[in-house]
């Protein structure tokens, strides 16, 4: 019955014929498919805090210049393991982890020199918008001087052009000198992301963006996440299944701390074998 | 009911009566007449100390006039002699001069060095506490800390008499006033050790627990998703700090600083005991013997007792009354700066 409707829905509304053509279903219940260009990936993941373990040997690939959405019920360890890839959860107590966790090949826990290169490498957008305590012009500026992004004398054209790039100039052109706490939910997270944006990331992280947002604050932000890809690959958190539908081209499906699944969106939802990945994406559970 | 009958006794008596509200218990008046009292207090006090000290201060302030706020000299004249000078129908021993200037210098500059010195280290010691110390030492560090806060003044005193003073003008000052070509108050003559420097330097001590532990307090407060944000940049620990944390409580740290400054302003033993007692000029340089009006007040009110007109007592007074400016107008400065800050720039409570 579970199955019928199912496939009623995927004959409605999501014809064949525009399936990513890399993959085939079959590759698909045996892991990630081959042609998988790999920007990030994980293998033999555990993480923990203290005497509990949360990820549980996750191997798993994020392919290069897509969205990936990470999906999962409510404390399947979805966050986690997204921390885990800036190596932001070093900050918090009682942290271990065993595996790796390559960035181009190169183990960001073992073959970077500095962890700041790391997240220069590795952006991070929040569930809400954090801007700092300091003018609209220095969130983006703090970030390239700190990272040598451009010579001085260009750091203010530059800081326009990253504002320009999220949408955001429009609004904040002329009053960059003021406080970003001014600034509506939505206009703060996209200079958040502008601030991420301004040091060249070449993977952001989204932890659930707009969950803080309003509607049309989250299509602004969705619609940028869809035109970043070009240049980036992200790897996004959400709660949201319609959201993980609209945007994302691969996900990731957690379930209390394991790899349920991984597969090109489309056929996830489409042709899902597992139950509790079918559950969850028909809104059953979650 | 019962809050309509609590709102009409705020309005009077017989309205209470009138509505026939037994159920106003004698307890609750007496709380609230207990209330009523606790709150009027500070009022009253402040209003009483000011009378009094300004009753006590007016002859004083008639025979000095304005000279007693720069002029140099402090001295009550012959007591036993009966001779006496008359000027604006005050009357006072011959020889009588009364000019504070020297002590109220001395509460300025000792207060200055104190807060310039002491607050950069109790911040520091606050960011240390705060960002980089693990759980079980924070803890121990922190009460060594509150520890520091709570030695006697007295003990500071002595400390910076048999220990302190002497150790640096044996061993620091001489290096000092080898700048003094280049900055002209480091010259000159170190002295003994007790003097304008040594007492700042006592009081910077004695300010840092204060500032230090509401700093650390404040830094506490900080939310963690801003400062996540700043190391998901790739900033360092440092620049998370001064990019994120301490504007985040800007305007607290100020007012955390003004705090550790009135408190070394009003600060009376330990001056006293480290300063020199240096009444009657300003010091010629940064080590010379000093005295603050607090210091001041306790070293020669005995003496002033003495004077049969009375107008030593009534010039120390004066003395206080101007101390007590000094501390005022620094609060309001503090208030002042703190809203100016947290108008501009503290997030709290918007869009997090």
């Amino acid at each position: 019955m579970q199955n019928d409707l199912t496939k009623n829905r995927s004959n409605g509304q999501q014809p064949a014929e525009t399936f990513p053509t890399a993959v085939s279903p079959l590759q698909a219940e045996t892991g990630p498919a081959k042609e998988i260009i790999s920007r990030v990936r994980t293998t033999g993941l555990h993480v923990g805090f203290g005497p509990r373990e949360i990820i549980h040997d996750i191997s798993v690939e994020f392919p290069q210049n897509q969205v990936t959405a990470l999906l999962g019920p409510t404390g399947s360890g979805k966050t986690t393991l997204l921390r885990t890839l800036n190596r932001l959860n070093e900050m918090s107590s009682g942290f271990w982890m065993s595996g790796r966790v390559d960035l181009d090949g190169r183990d960001i826990y073992q073959d970077f020199s500095d962890v700041r290169e790391v997240r220069r490498a590795v952006g991070m957008l929040f569930q809400r918008p954090n801007p700092f305590p300091q003018s609209i012009e220095e969130n983006v500026a703090i970030g390239l001087r700190a990272h040598h992004i451009v010579p001085a004398p260009q750091i203010h054209q530059e800081v326009e052009r990253q504002l320009i790039n999220v949408g955001l100039w429009d609004a904040v052109g002329d009053k960059l000198d003021e406080s970003p706490f001014g600034l509506s939910g939505g206009q703060q997270q996209l200079l958040c992301l502008a601030r991420t944006l301004a040091v060249r990331p070449e993977v952001i992280l989204l932890d659930e963006p707009t969950s803080s947002l309003d509607p049309i604050s989250t299509q602004r932000v969705e619609d940028l996440v869809t035109r970043l890809k070009e240049k980036v690959t992200i790897i996004m958190v959400t709660h949201n299944v319609q959201q993980a539908a609209r945007i994302s081209d691969y996900i990731v499906f957690l379930n209390e701390g394991s790899l349920v699944e991984a597969n090109w969106s489309r056929e996830m939802f489409i042709n899902t074998q597992n139950h509790i990945v079918e559950d969850f994406l028909t809104g059953r559970m979650g | 009911m019962a809050v309509q009958s609590k709102n009409l006794t705020r309005s009077g008596r017989s309205a209470v009566r009138s509505k026939g509200t037994s159920d106003v218990s004698l307890g609750d008046r007496l709380v609230r007449w207990l209330a009523l009292l606790g709150a009027a207090f500070p009022l009253v006090a402040v209003v009483f100390i000011v009378a009094v000290l300004l009753i006590n201060a007016f002859p004083s302030i008639l025979f000095n006039g304005w000279g007693f706020l720069y002029h140099q000299s402090w001295a009550f004249g012959n007591f036993y002699g009966n001779a006496t000078v008359t000027r604006n129908g005050v009357t006072a021993p011959a020889g009588a001069s009364y000019g504070a200037l020297p002590f109220i210098g001395g509460t300025l500059l000792s207060s200055v060095i104190a807060f310039l010195v002491g607050v950069p280290i109790a911040i520091g010691a606050a960011l240390m506490l705060a960002e980089k110390t693990p759980g079980p030492l924070r803890r121990q560090l922190s009460f060594f800390l509150e520890l520091l806060a709570g030695i006697p003044s007295v003990i500071y005193g002595l400390w910076g008499l048999i220990v302190l003073g002497p150790f640096l003008s044996k061993s620091v000052y001489p290096v000092l006033s080898k700048l003094g070509g280049i900055i002209p108050w480091l010259g000159g003559p170190v002295g003994s050790g007790q003097g304008l420097l040594t007492a700042g330097l006592v009081l910077a001590v004695m300010i840092i627990p204060i500032v230090a532990t509401t700093t650390r307090d404040l830094l506490a407060q900080v939310p963690t998703l801003p400062r996540e944000g700043a190391l998901a940049l790739g900033l360092t620990s440092w620049e998370s700090v001064r990019y994120v944390s301490l504007p985040w409580v800007r305007s607290g740290i100020v007012g955390a600083a003004i705090l550790g400054w009135v408190r070394a302003l009003g600060e009376t033993m330990a001056v006293l005991i480290v300063s020199g007692n240096g009444a009657n000029a300003l010091p010629a340089n940064i080590y010379g013997p000093v005295s603050t009006i607090a210091a001041a007040i306790v070293a020669l009110l005995d003496s002033a007792e003495s004077d049969p007109t009375r107008l030593a007592v009534s010039a120390l007074a004066e003395a206080g009354l101007i101390l007590m400016g000094i501390t005022l107008v620094t609060n309001i400065l503090a208030r002042f700066l703190v809203r100016r800050v947290s108008v501009t720039n503290l997030p709290i409570g918007r869009g997090i």
